[in-house]
């Protein structure tokens, strides 16, 4: 695909305070489970997802960052899933003991929420400053989504765009 | 801050006598259902904020914006429950009400040694001296409660005292929870003004 075929990408200083605050709010949302004080790895999803929701219209910027934040959290929610649940088929299951797996899986699952959270805590220090920071997969996916006049999403902070207005009426041939 | 809820010539008292028996069914738990959903988001949002500040100083303005919006919310519930005002409480959080207002002025700075100070001692320094003082602002309010909704029941006329009382009570809450919630920096005073 062709650079025309996306818009230009913002420079820090053409970015409001409010949206580098909003997008770096998206990446703050993996502390969401210490606000309901309960520990699973659901919790942040959700949050993530309530935030996308309530905040990608406002700006491609912040769509950007709360689509890649979402992305990201997936593989470190599903690990943590599968870590969840392998602890309490050993807590409760009487089959189920501690062995070498469970302890290869235990650091491999530490391993990723540490990369997560640094790399999550370094995204959100750049969304502040207005910088573009792309993860690994998902930040060329979300640049794609977000960025590629392909995107029909109205947002809040631009003008109306007529080349991404949408043909309702056609002609019959 | 300034929180005021509007003192009304007359005060119905068919409203009344219907918040009193079935108030719980119609405003109570309809407005509380939703409430809970919008507070748990409002919680998550104080921790983010929270972070938030210790990096960088300032209050996402977007979020800051949502908890007033919440309190405001909050505060229209508070006034129908205690018979402050008339009329159902508008839903939502951009819900608009005659009786009652809400200003926060948004800081641009907000302090980062203060809110670890909060985090750590608040509950010294601010909850337990203002609890007290509350405690007993409270416990006369339920007092003039009753004599004020006697009063409007046989008058239609909520004696301006109470009110002033009730609404000063609420107020010290409110600066109390907007300090508590790193959304001022200004310690609360020991004032209903």
């Amino acid at each position: 695909m062709s650079v025309e075929s996306y818009y230009t990408l913002p420079q820090p200083h053409e970015l409001s305070e409010r949206e580098k605050e909003d997008a770096m709010g998206a990446y703050l949302m993996m502390f969401a489970s210490l606000a309901t004080s309960l520990p699973l790895p659901i919790i942040n999803l959700i949050a993530a997802v309530v935030y996308y929701y309530v905040n990608r219209k406002k700006g491609r910027f912040i769509h950007f960052n709360c689509l890649q934040s979402l992305l990201s959290q997936l593989p470190t929610t599903l690990v943590n899933w599968g870590l969840l649940y392998w602890s309490l088929q050993i807590f409760f299951s009487e089959s189920y003991v501690l062995n070498d797996k469970f302890y290869a899986y235990l650091g491999f699952s530490v391993l990723a929420n540490l990369i997560y959270f640094v790399y999550s805590i370094v995204a959100a220090i750049r969304a502040r400053k207005g910088i573009f920071m792309y993860f690994i997969f998902f930040g060329p996916y979300a640049y794609q989504k977000v960025y590629s006049k392909k995107n029909r999403l109205k947002y809040e902070n631009e003008d109306h765009h007529p080349d991404v207005e949408q043909k309702v009426n056609t002609p019959p041939i | 801050m300034k929180l005021n809820i509007t003192h009304q010539e007359r005060y119905s008292r068919s409203e009344l006598l219907l918040r009193g028996i079935f108030g719980v069914i119609y405003i109570v738990l309809p407005h509380l259902f939703l409430l809970f959903f919008f507070s748990l988001w409002g919680s998550i949002l104080s921790v983010v904020a929270f972070i938030s500040i210790i990096f960088t100083g300032r209050y996402p303005e977007s979020m800051f914006e949502y908890q007033v919006k919440l309190l405001r919310w909050n505060l229209r519930l508070s006034a129908r429950l205690a018979n402050l005002a008339d009329d159902y409480p508008a839903f939502g959080l951009d819900g608009t009400d005659e009786h009652t207002s809400l200003e926060v002025p948004y800081p641009e700075r907000i302090s980062r040694g203060l809110t670890i100070v909060r985090l750590l001692f608040g509950v010294i320094y601010v909850i337990l001296p203002h609890a007290i003082f509350l405690y007993f602002r409270t416990l006369w309010g339920v007092i003039l409660s009753i004599y004020a909704f006697l009063s409007v029941l046989f008058t239609a006329k909520f004696p301006k005292g109470a009110h002033d009382f009730l609404v000063g009570t609420i107020r010290w809450q409110y600066r109390v929870n907007l300090y508590m919630g790193n959304m001022t920096d200004t310690y609360p005073p020991f004032s209903s003004k």
